[in-house]
């Protein structure tokens, strides 16, 4: 991968992709291979852009499937279960945002199916529902419903936590 | 008045010094070293197999009556489990602080001489072992005699034309050593394929990263 490549093409969407890859990891090390990754796969797809859609819809597509392979990777993974005690002391230090809200955001979208952390971090992101449909693979009309529904939950997840 | 996620989202975005993007110029190193220490644990429970299977067939041998063959098993095993385990040491020899690429590469070269050294090995070693079988069941005790002979003898009374070399019938002969012709000349490639049975995945895993760093040198 060229810098000039990983400069034009990838760092224009790193803030999304990091968002994405911190919904899906618990510690720092595992966010930062999950960035890599994802980068890795951009690279390696980029000869299949068709420019059917744009390259940040595509770009967050790869994004999005590499962090769903990992993270069932993950879980059929018995290791990394063992060392999550660990991780979890991690999140509480510098894996953890300087803002307090966000970081009980954050655990509260951790806490959401792994679709429904995808469409939410899109949504946060302000991109339309035509481009989280099309990022997703599913109907606009869809992911107005699904919004709604995931934003109610996160509401009752943080309620008692936020004032 | 309760903030709304999309304004924590916001703010805290806007407050948050954690959105730096990780450094991705080692991204290979990981990676590298994660293969060829998958590759070295396998190797190693691998000769640990041979080492345990080498004594258990020495057990049951014995009891089945061939320990000739469990004998002659077992001493070409340790002979297996020798080479290679002077070959580990080499393996885990290897500098990780070399750089990813040439980590790699210096792998790649253990590979192949692991691979040139194992060729000569199982040419000797498939042949040995089919005559190990040969042998221990020639000697295995039918009745108070060796079961080899027991046949011979059978075989004279059919056949009592048949042309003996030290009491062995001359067509069994040339029919044990055409076998192990084959089995030598095929030893080499039988190892390859059982090699790529076990290891395939990870040679092709190997094999991806090496082009993806060429490329990415390029």
């Amino acid at each position: 991968m060229s810098s000039d490549f990983y400069k034009s093409s990838i760092l224009p969407f790193a803030g999304i992709i990091i968002k994405l890859c911190r919904a899906y990891t618990n510690s720092q090390e595992d966010f930062e291979d999950y960035y890599q990754e994802v980068c890795l796969q951009i690279w390696r797809s980029k000869d299949n852009f068709r420019e059917e859609s744009q390259w940040s819809t595509w770009v967050y597509r790869i994004a999005l499937n590499v962090c769903l392979t990992l993270l069932k990777k993950k879980k059929n993974n018995v290791q990394h279960f063992v060392s999550d005690s660990v991780m979890d002391e991690e999140t509480e230090s510098n894996y953890a945002f300087s803002d307090e809200s966000l970081n009980l955001l954050y655990a509260a979208i951790r806490r959401l199916s792994e679709i429904d952390r995808a469409v939410i971090m899109l949504y946060l992101e302000e991109k339309s529902y035509m481009e989280i449909a099309d990022i997703i693979g599913t109907n606009q009309n869809n992911i107005g419903v699904r919004v709604n529904r995931i934003k109610e939950r996160l509401k009752k997840i943080l309620d008692g936590k936020i004032n | 008045m309760e903030k709304s996620i999309e304004n924590i989202w916001k703010d805290g975005f806007l407050k948050s010094d954690k959105l730096i993007a990780p450094q991705i110029d080692n991204l290979y190193s990981q990676k590298s070293i994660h293969i060829i220490d998958k590759f070295t644990r396998m190797f190693r429970i691998n000769l640990n197999a041979i080492v345990a299977f080498a004594f258990v067939f020495l057990v049951i041998t014995y009891f089945v009556g061939i320990p000739i063959t469990g004998a002659i098993f077992f001493i070409a095993l340790m002979i297996l489990f020798a080479f290679n385990k002077k070959l580990l040491k080499g393996l885990e020899k290897l500098d990780k602080g070399d750089s990813s690429y040439e980590y790699l590469k210096s792998f790649n070269l253990w590979i192949k001489k692991h691979k040139e050294i194992n060729k000569k090995v199982y040419t000797l070693l498939y042949p040995i072992i089919f005559l190990a079988l040969i042998v221990g069941f020639w000697f295995k005790d039918a009745k108070g005699l060796p079961l080899g002979e027991r046949l011979v003898t059978k075989i004279l009374i059919g056949f009592p034309d048949t042309y003996l070399v030290y009491g062995i019938p001359l067509i069994g002969i040339v029919i044990v050593l055409f076998i192990m012709g084959l089995l030598a000349f095929f030893g080499g490639r039988l190892f390859q394929w059982d090699l790529n049975v076990i290891y395939g995945r990870v040679f092709k895993k190997l094999e991806l990263l090496m082009t993806d760093i060429e490329n990415l040198n390029d």
